[in-house]
């Protein structure tokens, strides 16, 4: 049998396999890409928000490529490089690294202060932007760093709208709201928030009635309950964790404590649908003040429909994340480059007004937004509304909550 | 320091040519990663001194590392002490905590797995103790101002940072080969092996206990500062958290308790196994811990005397020391 392969059949062949092997890559070449880097913690105690947050880049990323990418830039696509901070701020910090050299034009994290502080600082080595999605610590914003951009709001700009938006709600339904307990976690969150409440709130004419601390972890909240009942306090406002905050809920549920609403400011678990899914009855009516996106713009309800088709809860780390991605994009299409140092004009000179946040046009101010604000919302029936600022609500607050029928 | 096989010398040069190979290395990754299993390295040095040659197996190691760590950023952070004497102010922290814990558990008799439980309850105490203090910065935790420059202990080039890491635990190690060697090596030794005998031969074991876990909680604190300068942010599970107690155990026993190379090549072995398997399951986040416990099960059992012991089998010098290692 005589053997067909030549060496000119050979060569032929080798030819056409290089040339099919090299066809995708130059396919590949005629589209632009440029990398976002997505600093999350993945796994590790935080990995349920950090989860979330990497979903809310992902569909960020998706809806701007799907919108004909970075115009500015030829059309690039937005290839996100997403990488575990663990939930510890030395791998956090180690992580930027792999962004670097994944060649990342800035990226956006890190769901906890202690995560962002160390990534940042590590990032700002490289000249390389952070885009906070999360990191209400003010020490975020406060140590000079150019290469840091916090797009949400802080720790004192919450607490303070979140009281002048109470003292709105209350004059609104007739100032019915006369006393007040407190119930926070004697860490420094929920110390600094009663110690501020303490102060604040006797001038809107409210009276603190009882003021109780507890420690995290805390279980037992039958008697913190009780005593909010013996106090006959008008309101409740709880400072603490997800899970302290839903065993609370459910405990003044048990004991029958009749409030007239329980007000939350960066509340555990009030603005979280996974609470609100798996305690339904005792989450209805709660409000809390927190970050939430705009839900009337169109933007936000395809965010909505896209996380429900993919079985994830609707959470404000979806909404902040996706919302960062949006403005790095924004920032992307002005400089019309990926170099760092670019990136970090075009973030610090934003004006950027169309994230589904509902914020004014981005205004950074020694990297904080100066424009962001947290709003109210308020658990009704299986969803979170959010009911104030009016412009942005989508269902009239509940002020105070309808009496019990027993 | 004394090699005791071929094998032995080859596992200490594979180490020796990695850590000078992170000079050569094109991607950054490998120095930012190195930097943090060098601090991890201090940690675990430090559990060698009471764990591997005193036998004294702590579960809380983290205590002293954190009280380092913290004695330092209060320092710094509350009274405007100048970063080199907070180092000095840590390093005394820590020695003073681990006497403290060492001279209350070792005066009731605790021993073996009491003696591990005490000092695990120690640093669940200070953790909560320190989130919950406006002190201790509480739940937020304390930061550092960046001030770059050696003045304030505050380094922001890399290969620096990791040089300057290089000869601490190269200092670390050669005392702890200084302590092996001494007297009071050869005291906390044969508390190890058998403490009755020991104590009968007229060893005052208290005391050399106690003199142990300072000068393990000095390396520890030391390891706590560095971390704090390294990353200027601490608050209590970065520092008092379980992990810190696990990784400074961890290496250790893998590498070899009581040697001098052990908690150097357990660590690094473990950290390049964690970030191999990182690697390969990059879009699996969670699922490298899963590869990583399952070879670490397997190094447990098949490696019982460490990387250290199992490389004294291959080309050893002669029969005894082999034996004994």
């Amino acid at each position: 049998m005589k053997n067909t392969f030549n060496r000119r059949a050979i060569l032929q062949g080798s030819g056409a396999l290089v040339a099919g092997v090299a066809a995708p890559s130059v396919l590949r070449a005629q589209t632009p890409i440029v990398k976002v880097g997505v600093l999350e913690p993945l796994t590790g105690n935080l990995a349920y928000n950090g989860t979330q947050c990497a979903a809310g880049a992902k569909f960020a990323a998706e809806a701007i490529n799907a919108a004909g990418g970075i115009k500015s830039m030829g059309g690039a696509k937005i290839e996100l490089v997403v990488v575990d901070a663990q939930s510890r701020p030395e791998v956090a910090a180690s992580a930027v690294d792999t962004l670097v050299e994944a060649n990342v034009c800035a990226f956006t994290g890190a769901t906890a202060s202690a995560l962002g502080l160390a990534s940042s600082q590590a990032a700002a080595k490289y000249n390389l932007a952070q885009v906070f999605s999360i990191g209400t610590a003010e020490t975020v914003v406060t140590r000079g760093l150019p290469n840091v951009f916090r797009f949400t709001p802080g720790v004192n700009k919450c607490t303070s709208i979140a009281l002048e938006n109470l003292k709105l709600l209350n004059q609104g339904a007739g100032n019915v709201v006369k006393t007040a307990a407190i119930v926070h976690e004697d860490g420094p969150f929920g110390s600094n928030m009663a110690k501020i409440l303490a102060e604040e709130l006797p001038k809107q004419g409210i009276q603190i009635v009882e003021t109780i601390p507890h420690p995290t972890p805390h279980r037992d909240f039958s008697n913190i309950a009780l005593r909010v009942k013996a106090s006959k306090a008008d309101i409740l406002i709880p400072s603490n964790y997800i899970n302290e905050y839903t065993l609370m809920a459910r405990a003044l549920n048990q004991q029958r404590v009749e409030l007239k609403a329980i007000y939350s400011i960066l509340g555990g678990a009030a603005s979280n649908i996974k609470f609100v899914r798996e305690n339904n009855e005792v989450a209805q009516y709660v409000m809390d003040c927190n970050h939430w996106y705009d839900p009337t713009k169109a933007e936000s309800k395809a965010l909505a429909a896209r996380v429900a088709a993919a079985g994830l809860d609707l959470t404000y780390d979806v909404m902040v994340s996706y919302a960062t991605i949006q403005v790095i994009a924004d920032a992307l299409e002005r400089g019309a480059s990926a170099d760092r140092q670019k990136m970090i004009e075009a973030l610090a000179a934003s004006t950027f007004d169309k994230s589904i946040m509902p914020y004014g046009p981005t205004k950074f101010v020694n990297g904080d937004n100066t424009s962001a604000q947290p709003v109210n919302t308020q658990i009704r029936g299986d969803k979170i509304e959010l009911v104030f600022p009016k412009q942005y609500a989508s269902a009239e607050a509940v002020f105070p909550v309808p009496v019990k029928k027993n | 320091m004394k090699f005791q096989s071929w094998g032995q010398c080859a596992l200490a040069f594979f180490a020796i040519a990695y850590l000078a190979g992170v000079y050569f290395a094109s991607s950054p990754i490998w120095m930012g990663f190195s930097i943090n299993a060098l601090i991890v390295t201090l940690a675990a040095l430090s559990w060698n001194i009471t764990g591997g040659l005193g036998g004294l197996s702590s579960f809380g190691h983290a205590a002293l590392y954190g009280t380092g760590a913290y004695a330092s950023a209060i320092l710094q952070v509350k009274y405007g002490v100048n970063a080199w004497f907070g180092l000095g102010g840590g390093i005394a922290a820590g020695a003073a905590m681990g006497a403290f814990i060492g001279g209350l558990a070792f005066r009731y008799g605790l021993k073996g797995s009491y003696f591990a439980l005490v000092t695990l309850a120690f640093a669940e105490v200070l953790r909560i103790c320190a989130s919950s203090f406006e002190w201790t910065g509480g739940g937020s935790g304390l930061q550092l101002k960046l001030m770059p420059g050696l003045a304030q202990l505050q380094i922001i080039e890399r290969p620096w940072i990791y040089t300057g890491l290089l000869a601490v635990v190269g200092l670390v190690m050669f005392l702890t080969g200084l302590i092996k060697h001494s007297r009071f090596g050869a005291y906390l030794i044969a508390i190890r092996e058998n403490e009755d005998a020991a104590e009968a031969l007229g060893i005052n074991t208290y005391k050399i206990k106690v003199q142990a876990m300072a000068i393990s909680g000095a390396f520890g604190g030391l390891a706590g500062v560095l971390y704090l300068q390294l990353w200027l942010f601490i608050d209590s599970t970065v520092v008092y958290g379980s992990a810190v107690s696990v990784e400074a155990l961890i290496g250790p026993i893998i590498g070899g308790a009581g040697t001098v190379w052990g908690p150097l090549l357990g660590t690094l072995g473990l950290h390049l196994l964690g970030e191999g398997t990182k690697s390969l399951l990059p879009n699996s986040p969670g699922l490298n811990f899963v590869f990583y416990a399952i070879v670490l099960i397997c190094a447990l059992r098949f490696l019982p005397q460490g990387f250290v012991g199992f490389a004294a089998r291959f080309g050893a010098f002669n029969k005894k020391e082999r034996d004994d290692a």
